[in-house]
């Protein structure tokens, strides 16, 4: 069933660092349960490819300063092998399309090549899927908000005033908790690297004392009454503490509870009642907020120590509920898990499809695509927030239509639906008919508008998301805007560029060159076209867009006020070029031919990359060798069933990473 | 108007209910500390979208003989407390985003350096453990981002403002550590999840070892940290205040701010406040003033000219007063030293801009509280020409020791704060008469608003050595005479009325006439 990796339109010298080997603290543990074929790999690499590397890389592949961080003579045993492993994958790339060793430089004969061929398939080919360690997780922001929110019922919000127009952060989770930095895997949601500390430990002790205090108060007594099951105004009695211990345990702790556990803590509340009861009850709910099996996720995870297993069915609701809602399972999900039942493919799968059509689910475009896309970047591009909101929300409109109603992964690239409001109507010309009309409110200048579905007819060129405005207009020039279409897109990862690139020089007033040739003189030092030979190509084909995002072709065309120097200047469009040619071969006009190759010769390579990313951010860490396998499967079946968003979901849902996992060996 | 003065006592009913802070608890370790000098504070409050300045400006008046404006009735009882600054501000017109952050930096073109009050802070800081506050009421108003800062830090950047007085109190007196009461809980919560975290240890496997013991780690920690505590004596007990409940509308919500801010500035948890009553161009609705329209909307009072807008704004300007008023209250009745807690407390009370509707920069409501010693209060201050802002801001940061050569674009600091010499307006004078032939009235002499604003069609012209003779204003002779424009000016008005005794009254104005004076639509018009 696996597929060997890399195959004859993988783009050259890709370099992919979402996979990870094996972490080594954990390789023996692992051993005992799988095997590692690496050890006899090795013995071949030592014979077949470390002389050719000697030959032709190391001179400038080795040491503190090596040339794009690749340093061959760092390499040598079997783990360093394994941890080179994206190294391998951009060597058999480079030795591919020719592009290294440079020109210059001399070159391996076909026989050498083949050797590192070979020797790379039975690397590759050896790899046998298998899910990580299981390592429990703090909650990020986002799920911290969302699950105390569904603990309690109710929202935990800052109370101020709202006047019109004005935006606040109302979370009051969001707003003391330090915001979350991206994790390996470049997802927040990944919190391995980002400790608890005693600053954060005082934030949720604030937070849970609010959220306390406001269950108890007279405005939530709906909430509280739902826990104790008092009516309206009764006092609290130990049979309602009792009650509400009991749901909120289950919530807290996301898997039932023992009656042993609910018995001692109820025995601690004896004797008391009213405020003292009250008191009392507060203080043992804080002490389960506090606890690590609330702020971390899988801590009660049960299962057999040092082995591989199916995670257990309150795991598995765990997995599910924050992949695709970023909150706790809601109480269906729970009594699934509690009676067992959630491990039944078919009802399994009707629980994937109910939580996408909850609301909860929108949490995927807001969260994961805002995230891999880099769509709050957007947020800079305009101090006028309503403007700026119009354009950050239409790229996320955009994906939660195509996650939630079963659009094809492709359709990322190439769509006929568009989410536009009266601020960005403008450029979509007789599209914009569509809209129903919108009258401002008296008094009001600009304020945020929510957008509204249409069909493309005549502005083709913003179908998908390389187009939209908010996108254009955050990565500004064509660097900025192929480095993203390369990284976010194609999944590619490049390098810092060299400290010293410096300036592209202005016109010298004898020759009347466009920016592009004049970068192109600049940049024809080999080392800087190992790069920008994959770079420019995408990023000059968006040229015909300037760096508000506006179609300098459309009829509509308004020239910014205050142009800053170097831009490119409007009247000079007929001029533009456009095309430009993949390090593969192909080549295209303009952003319709590019959009073209990339929905169907570069298709497979997008929709890995899709792949990649749904699944880093569902299992919530970096993708590691032995993830590599499952991902393969995943993207041939998408490939050959012109699969959906939905599809790949349920896919990811039922990975052997996803529904498996090894326990560690207890101490 | 008897609805007007319910609505008031209702305000300040609202504001006893709310959950304040037990008063007396803190007396006996305020008397140990009164062998040394109080520290002295300072605290803005600022005004959002200028003034209607017929009912705001002083008519007439001097130094130490004036009379209180409409708007400024809730202030007379604090008259000997206040310094009434007149003729603050020199620009034409500012937008809403420029002339707040001439507020407190003195020119708006002053982006790259602290507003004064940061300077202010960074000096009287001491080792309070809240080197400043920066308040507000309502979110950020990005159409125009400078509408919602006034402080600035020392690059010019906005300072992030609190509007929720639940987390300001969080903040100043909900910390773990903040009390023995506090720490006790804390301590209590820590032994139990220790414990909790324990037994989960004991069957985990390696993995969750490594992460329970960052857990353990830092509950171990803040274990220490209590300890730590519990060395150093507490100075004042917090432990008894209240949070404040959740505001049901604004004016609970500013009550509840205010609140903090009194406490803030007594337990000497800061020393340094600024607070903004709404954002500049603020959109905010006052429906517990019983008002449907915008606050900004309401301000452009000539443009959207109705009676009932002009009332409703007036309405909301008495409440920024009000809560003025009640925040003088507060900080006359804390005892600190030998007076009060405002007796150390140097407060600025003012706008960014002067003409709500013009966005002139001129006639800026300006008026200073407190600072015994410090300000000479009881006095009204009409400069005899425009001032720049940024000279009263030299002459505050002088008062709390900071020498610079230059604020903004201004170089010398602002006389008269003190008592000293400064040059007064000088009016041309002017006789004041009242003739009578048949029904027809010809008065002289200076015209003012009514005192109460619920009848904003209702003016006096003031007749020495006579009652004010009253002027009724009938709708469409609201924009033929435009009588508003002229308060606090002389001029000869005639019309048809009534006389009973020496008391006139003018129900149908015929003709108007300025003494000096300029035309409607002129600057400062």
């Amino acid at each position: 069933m696996l597929r060997r990796y890399i195959g004859r339109n993988a783009a050259p010298n890709e370099v992919r660092c979402m996979f990870l080997p094996n972490d080594i603290s954990i390789a023996l543990t692992i051993s005992i349960v799988i095997g590692c074929p690496s050890v006899v790999l090795c013995a071949d690499f030592h014979h077949d490819v470390k002389p050719l590397l000697g030959k032709y890389c190391i001179k400038c592949h080795s040491g503190d300063d090596a040339n794009g961080d690749v340093d061959f003579s760092a390499i040598d045993k079997s783990d360093d092998v394994d941890a080179a492993f994206e190294t391998w994958e951009s060597v058999v790339g480079h030795l591919h399309a020719g592009t290294m060793p440079p020109e210059n430089e001399p070159q391996p004969k076909d026989d050498e090549r083949n050797k590192v061929f070979v020797w790379y398939e039975d690397f590759v080919g050896n790899i046998e899927a298998r899910p990580a360690v299981f390592k429990a997780r703090r909650l990020s922001v986002t799920e911290y908000r969302n699950t105390l929110r569904s603990v309690l019922g109710f929202d935990l919000q800052v109370a101020i005033i709202e006047a019109e127009q004005t935006v606040a952060e109302r979370s009051m989770v969001i707003k003391l908790l330090p915001t979350d930095p991206p994790g390996r895997s470049g997802f927040k949601n990944d919190t391995h690297q980002n400790p608890l500390t005693t600053v954060v430990w005082d934030q949720y002790s604030f937070l849970i004392d609010a959220a306390l205090e406001q269950l108890f108060s007279p405005e939530r007594s709906t909430q509280l009454n739902g826990f104790t099951g008092a009516s309206r105004d009764d006092e609290i009695t130990i049979e309602h503490a009792e009650r509400l211990l009991r749901t909120f345990l289950l919530r807290a702790r996301r898997r039932t509870v023992s009656e042993a556990d609910v018995e001692q803590i109820v025995a601690r509340l004896q004797d008391r009642n009213g405020r003292k009861l009250v008191a009392a009850l507060k203080f043992e709910m804080k002490t389960v907020l506090m606890s690590p099996v609330f702020i971390y996720r899988g801590l009660l995870t049960s299962g057999q120590h040092g082995a591989r297993q199916t995670v257990d069915t309150f795991e598995l609701a765990e997995r599910l509920s924050y992949f695709l809602w970023a909150d706790m399972p809601d109480d269906q999900l729970l009594s699934l898990a509690a009676d067992g039942t959630l491990k039944i493919p078919t009802v399994y799968a009707a629980q994937i499809d109910r939580m996408l059509m909850s609301p909860k689910a929108r949490n995927l475009a807001d969260d994961f695509a805002a995230q891999w896309l880099t769509l709050n970047e957007i947020e800079h591009v305009s101090d006028n927030v309503p403007q700026m909101v119009a354009l950050k929300s239409q790229p996320i409109d955009f994906m939660h239509y195509l996650f939630t109603e079963d659009r094809p992964l492709l359709e990322l690239i190439d769509s006929e639906t568009a989410f536009i409001s009266p601020h960005t109507s403008r450029m979509y010309g007789a599209d914009a008919r569509q809209l129903t009309k919108y009258v401002k409110q008296k008094g009001i200048e600009v304020e945020i508008v929510p957008n509204q579905k249409i069909k493309l007819e005549h502005t083709t060129e913003r179908g998908g998301i390389l187009t939209m405005p908010g996108v254009l207009a955050m990565n500004k020039g064509p660097i900025q805007r192929g480095t993203w279409m390369l990284e976010r897109i194609l999944g590619q990862e490049l390098p810092e560029p060299p400290a010293d690139v410096g300036q592209v020089p202005p016109n010298n007033g004898v020759e009347n060159l466009t920016f592009r040739q004049r970068f192109e003189q600049h940049r024809s030092n080999p080392s800087c076209a190992v790069c920008h030979d994959r770079i420019d190509p995408l990023g000059f084909a968006l040229q015909d867009f300037d760096n508000s995002g506006q179609y300098l072709r459309s009829q509509n065309y308004r020239a910014p006020k205050r142009r800053k120097r170097g831009e490119e200047s409007a009247n000079a469009n007929s001029k533009i070029d456009t095309s430009g040619q993949l390090p593969s071969g192909e080549t295209f006009e303009d952003i319709t031919g590019l959009r073209h190759i990339l929905t169907t010769s570069q298709g497979e390579a997008v929709i890995r990359n899709i792949v990649e990313k749904t699944m880093s951010y569902a299992l919530c860490r970096q993708l590691m060798i032995h993830d590599r396998p499952t991902v393969n499967v995943i993207v041939e079946q998408m490939k050959q069933d012109n699969g959906t968003w939905r599809d790949l979901f349920h896919a990811v849902a039922n990975s052997v990473p996803f529904r498996e996992t090894i326990l560690s060996a207890a101490h | 108007m008897p609805t007007s003065i319910q609505r008031r006592t209702l305000l300040r009913g609202a504001g006893v209910l709310l959950p304040l802070p037990f008063l007396n608890l803190m007396e006996a370790s305020a008397k140990a500390t009164e062998t040394v000098a109080p520290p002295k504070r300072f605290l803005t409050l600022f005004k959002p979208n200028g003034v209607h300045p017929p009912s705001w400006n002083i008519s007439g008046g001097a130094e130490h003989d004036f009379r209180m404006s409409p708007l400024m009735k809730p202030f007379q009882k604090h008259r000997d407390d206040v310094l009434i600054l007149d003729n603050m501000g020199d620009f034409g017109f500012s937008s809403h985003a420029n002339s707040t952050r001439r507020f407190l930096s003195g020119h708006h073109a002053n982006t790259k350096a602290a507003s004064m009050d940061q300077l202010i802070a960074d000096r009287i800081k001491g080792d309070t453990p809240h080197r400043s506050l920066e308040l507000t009421t309502e979110g950020l108003f990005p159409n125009q981002i400078g509408c919602s800062y006034i402080s600035y830090d020392k690059n010019g950047a906005p300072m992030p403002r609190e509007s929720d007085p639940q987390l300001i109190f969080d903040r100043l007196f909900r910390n773990p550590l903040a009390s023995p009461a506090h720490r006790q809980r804390m301590s209590s919560v820590l032994d139990r999840v220790l414990e909790d975290a324990r037994s989960l240890s004991r069957t985990a496997g390696n993995e969750d070892r490594q992460t329970l013991d960052e857990y353990l780690n830092v509950v171990r920690e803040s274990e220490k940290r209590l300890q730590n505590m519990q060395q150093a004596e507490p100075k004042i007990d917090v432990s008894s205040f209240t949070r404040p409940a959740h505001a049901a509308n604004l004016d609970q919500q500013v009550e509840s701010m205010l609140d903090m801010i009194e406490l803030a500035l007594w337990t000497d948890s800061t020393r340094c406040v600024t607070y903004m009553l709404g954002n500049s161009n603020s959109r905010m609705i006052f429906d517990f003033l019983g008002i449907t329209e915008q606050h900004h909307y309401l301000s452009h009072f000539f443009r959207n000219f109705s009676r009932t807008n002009l009332e409703s704004l007036l309405k909301i300007s008495l409440w920024h007063m009000e809560k003025f008023d009640s925040l003088l209250t507060r900080l006359k009745s804390r005892k600190e030293g030998d007076g009060t807690l405002l007796d150390n407390t140097v407060v600025l009370y003012g706008s960014g801009m002067g003409h709500s509707d013009n966005h002139t920069v001129t006639r800026i409501p300006i008026i200073l509280a407190g600072g015994k010693g410090l300000l000479k209060t009881g006095r009204y201050v009409r400069y005899s020409e425009n001032q720049q802002l940024g000279r009263l801001h030299i002459s505050l940061l002088e008062m709390f020791g900071i020498d610079v050569d230059t604020f903004a674009n201004s170089a010398e600091p602002l006389p008269g704060l003190n008592g000293s010499d400064f040059k007064p307006y000088q009016e041309r004078a002017f006789e004041s008469w009242v003739k009578v032939e048949g029904n027809q009235i010809t008065v002289q002499g200076r015209i003012r608003m009514s005192d109460n604003l619920d009848e904003a069609k209702v003016f006096f012209v003031d007749v020495q050595g006579q009652p004010p003779v009253r002027v009724e204003v009938a709708f469409r002779d609201f924009h033929n005479f435009n009588l508003a424009y002229h308060c606090g000016t002389g001029i000869t008005l005639t019309g048809t009325g009534s006389t009973e005794g020496n008391r006139h009254v003018i129900s149908k104005v015929t003709e108007l006439k300025s003494i000096h004076g300029r035309k409607p639509g002129t600057q400062n018009g």
